[in-house]
């Protein structure tokens, strides 16, 4: 039995959790502000594809109720329940095997996946096989802004400041230690040391001397195959741009994250939830000054750079671009490149007049828009290269 | 059909008992409830069943009668003979068709139980409150009873000792209850009159005793109990005609009140309350400001209380606050002091920036006109006006709706959001018939727009939610 969305309205598949540090933040990401936005316009038949810590994907739309995953027991009820299937038959589809075997048609795709898999253009990758459009960056800009020691590359290539790095595989780490702690040594102290491929700031340390270098790598490495160390600004204002469009590019307010830890680590990110306790929405507005006082000249530039990073880097629906500004000489840097901003920074849109659900419509349409004109766009052409090839021809 | 069934679910009590609860236990209101209501499966939509003594004595009795009619059907399944087959299954059909009458029977059971009870509890109340010697205040009115309230006792307790029932005791017993509370030292006591059925007022009169009255207006506010209109004047005029010697304020700015006070009532208006005259009022989302002279007396005042339509208030709440003995600057500090009360304009901004003025509380017209008139003057900036309309506005639904949707488009509301219920269409119409250019969105409930707004607003925006749709009206 297939199953079409009633009265006309668009079937819609969330998909978050997956196999990513970022696990959680990526479930709320889904539902504040995606599916609660989704729902609240009307205009859409959601369904949540929620894939778990081991890799199983599940839809069942009592996870469209936030609540679901606040029960202890969420996992047990999972793992009752039938995985779903995917098939790539004229489009996407989900399917449920068995008896009462069961299939539903997605017209769109929103990616609420944060970190490995699901922001590094995997998961993008599986979609445009389907053929199904769906909102956010694309392939290519995930896979290169998830990288962090690309995102600088590429950016370094184009003529953008970003502060001096080196970066290095854990095979290398095991043998050109010597030459890579040489490089290091090269830059000017303190540095940080990151996992090149996690989001939310985790595995970052900052290195102050020499002693700590081994044991900052060594956590790197814990989360990730490749380690990045850059400067590190001292006198430093960090701000941060989220933008969303296709050719056309719209900017946010510059936020200025009121950081109250050395850095900006994980716990500030999502966990602190401000003086009332926590807040469903990242609590992350509560560490923020939207717009950032830097002045106006800064700030115009935050915003022309930021452009130019989301053009250079080829993103499409949305990203967040974090920049560095150094006090000291006033210059600015581009730090690193987000192509799923946790819970899509609603809270810095709001304040640049764009409610939640204006945000996650517009962000359907340009995944549309997008998937319009790549069909435009001829992949296959007709040659007679497979004649030309000695061998018996078929019969 | 699943309707049909929902009476068939062991649920189906409990919804029965709400529905009783949610009534205050008015037999009439409950019944016609239960006429109007075809699925019992989801009744309790905007609260739940609360489980006081008399509700769970309720489900007792409820149980009680499944199981004796349960018994009886299965004896009559047992028997050998077709007629008791077929009179047992006819039981059984039939049994929850009856099942709210027993329920209602049981309230008028306990009545007569209670009435002896109460009685005695009142009349102990009724002599302990001849016995106190503070000034007793009684506020009467179809809407603004509570606002008036909170106002008097914040402005008052500058000077004085004051106490007053808190939420809405204002029934005899409600009263009785707080009596018990009093230490005996209070220097001002302030009752609410809770006015359901003619008579009412009179009797809270000679419980309480009160020196002076406040009458707050009169509108449409219980007029499917009342009837008519002048039936509901009637009944909260009863406390001038109690008080034929003592002060009695009279909004002014209600015309009816106005059009039938007494003579030498005082009225207070946003121009002034007796002595004091107010001048160079101003108001935004920060509060309102303005001036109280009196010959060379001059108050200059700010309150957090958002809107003209308060000045009245807060103009007669001076003046009996002279009358009591307090000094200007008591009167002043007291002012400056008063601020919104739960859901009645109340403003709440969010971490968005998002400003909320929660007017939940407030479900009558003069109300709903003097919070559109204030969101009228707020410009600049994006205006949500959220509601499921009025209740209990009898014959006048129709023009109560239509001038709604006409007020809201008169001040340029950006945006309605109406729930779709038997009186939404009408404010609909209004708007529609006064060439509305802004947008209006539907939800089929309340609690889906509520849960949508958050995703709807942006910073500055200002949300009004006005007025509650209780289940009963369903």
């Amino acid at each position: 039995m297939v199953e079409k969305a009633s009265n006309g309205v668009k079937t819609i598949a969330v998909i978050f959790g997956g196999r990513s540090a970022e696990h959680d933040v990526s479930i709320i990401t889904a539902h504040i502000p995606i599916i609660q936005s989704l729902q609240a316009s009307g205009q859409f038949d959601v369904w949540p594809i929620y894939i778990s810590k081991n890799g199983k994907w599940y839809a069942d739309k009592a996870m469209n109720d936030f609540a679901f995953f606040k029960r202890p027991d969420f996992e047990s009820i999972l793992s009752r329940q039938k995985p779903v299937r995917l098939s790539f038959e004229n489009g996407l589809g989900i399917s449920w095997p068995g008896v009462l075997s069961k299939s539903v048609r997605i017209d769109v795709v929103f990616p609420s996946m944060h970190g490995t898999y699901g922001e590094d253009g995997s998961l993008m990758g599986l979609l445009r096989m389907a053929g199904v459009p769906f909102a956010g960056c694309d392939m290519f800009a995930s896979a290169v802004a998830m990288d962090k020691a690309f995102t600088k590359q590429v950016l370094f290539a184009e003529g953008i400041s970003v502060v001096p790095f080196c970066w290095f595989t854990r095979a290398q780490w095991e043998t050109e230690n010597v030459q890579i702690k040489k490089r290091i040594a090269e830059l000017s102290w303190p540095v940080f040391v990151k996992p090149v491929h996690l989001g939310s700031s985790i595995g970052i340390t900052k290195v102050k001397k020499e002693s700590e270098l081994e044991n900052a790598i060594e956590v790197a490495l814990h989360y990730d195959d490749k380690v990045l160390v850059e400067e590190s600004v001292e006198e430093l204002t960090e701000v941060t741009l989220p933008i969303m469009g296709n050719d056309i590019v719209q900017t946010a307010e510059v936020e200025r994250p009121l950081n109250k830890a050395e850095f900006f680590d994980f716990k500030d990110k999502y966990l602190s939830g401000g003086k009332g306790g926590k807040s469903a929405d990242g609590a992350l507005y509560k560490y923020s000054e939207i717009p950032a006082d830097i002045g106006a000249e800064m700030t115009a530039s935050v915003k022309e750079l930021g452009a130019r990073v989301y053009r250079v880097l080829g993103c499409s629906g949305t990203a967040r671009v974090d920049f560095l500004i150094d006090n000291r000489s006033g210059r600015l840097y581009v730090n690193e490149v987000n192509t799923l901003p946790g819970t899509l920074y609603q809270h810095n849109w709001k304040k640049a007049g764009v409610s939640n659900m204006d945000l996650v419509l517009k962000l359907v349409a340009l995944a549309e828009e997008r998937f319009e004109s790549q069909k435009n766009t001829t992949r296959a052409f007709n040659s007679d290269i497979l004649s030309k090839i000695r061998g018996p021809k078929a019969q | 059909m699943k309707a049909l069934f929902s009476r068939y679910h062991p649920r189906y009590m409990r919804s029965l008992v709400y529905m009783l609860q949610a009534s205050e236990y008015n037999i009439r209101d409950y019944l016609a409830w239960y006429g109007r209501t075809r699925d019992f499966s989801r009744v309790e939509k905007r609260k739940r069943l609360e489980k006081t003594p008399k509700a769970l004595a309720l489900l007792a009795v409820s149980w009680a009668a499944v199981l004796i009619v349960g018994a009886i059907v299965v004896t009559g399944i047992l028997a050998a003979d077709n007629m008791s087959h077929v009179a047992a299954v006819g039981l059984l059909i039939t049994f929850p068709f009856v099942l709210p009458y027993v329920l209602a029977v049981a309230i008028l059971v306990l009545r007569v139980i209670q009435w002896p009870v109460e009685r005695y509890i009142t009349s102990q109340a009724a002599r302990a409150l001849a016995r106190h010697p503070a000034v007793k205040i009684a506020i009467a009115g179809s809407f603004g009873k509570t606002s008036m309230r909170e106002i008097l006792k914040t402005v008052l307790a500058e000077g004085k000792k004051v106490a007053a029932p808190p939420g809405s005791y204002n029934t005899p017993l409600g009263i009785a209850q707080f009596v018990r509370t009093l230490s005996g030292d209070e220097d001002v006591l302030i009752f609410e009159f809770g006015e359901y059925y003619p008579g009412d007022v009179r009797k809270l009169c000679e419980l309480v005793e009160p020196h002076l009255g406040i009458i707050t207006g009169i509108n449409e506010a219980h007029l499917e109990k009342f009837k008519t209109i002048e039936r509901t004047a009637a009944t909260i005029f009863e406390l001038a005609d109690y008080l034929s010697e003592g002060p009695v304020y009279v909004n002014g700015e209600n015309e009816l009140a106005r059009s039938i006070a007494p003579r030498d009532s005082i009225f207070y208006t946003r121009d002034g309350a007796r002595r004091w005259r107010a001048k160079n009022a101003s108001t935004n989302l920060a509060g309102t400001t303005f001036i109280l002279e009196s010959g060379d007396e001059k108050i200059e005042v700010h309150s957090e209380l958002l809107g003209l339509h308060m000045l009245g208030s807060l103009a007669a709440a001076s003046d009996i606050a002279s009358r009591v003995g307090l000094t200007n600057a008591q009167i002043r500090s007291g002012l400056a002091r008063t601020q919104a009360f739960e859901h009645r304009l109340e403003k709440r901004t969010d971490s968005a920036g998002v400003i909320t003025l929660d007017d939940s509380y407030n479900g009558n017209p003069d109300g709903v006109r003097a919070v559109i008139d204030f969101l009228s003057s707020l410009t600049g900036r994006r205006r949500w006006y959220v509601t499921p309309g009025l209740v209990e506005m009898g014959p006048r639904k129709r023009e109560v709706h239509n001038n709604i949707g006409r007020e809201l488009a008169a001040a340029g509301i950006e945006k309605v959001v109406l729930i779709r219920n038997s009186v939404t269409p009408l404010i609909e119409e209004g708007l529609k018939e006064s060439g509305y250019t802004g947008e209006i969105i539907w939800f089929d409930e309340g609690l889906a727009a509520y849960a949508a707004l958050p995703h709807m607003t942006v910073a500055g925006d200002v949300v009004l939610l006005q007025n509650d749709w209780p289940d009963q009206y369903a």
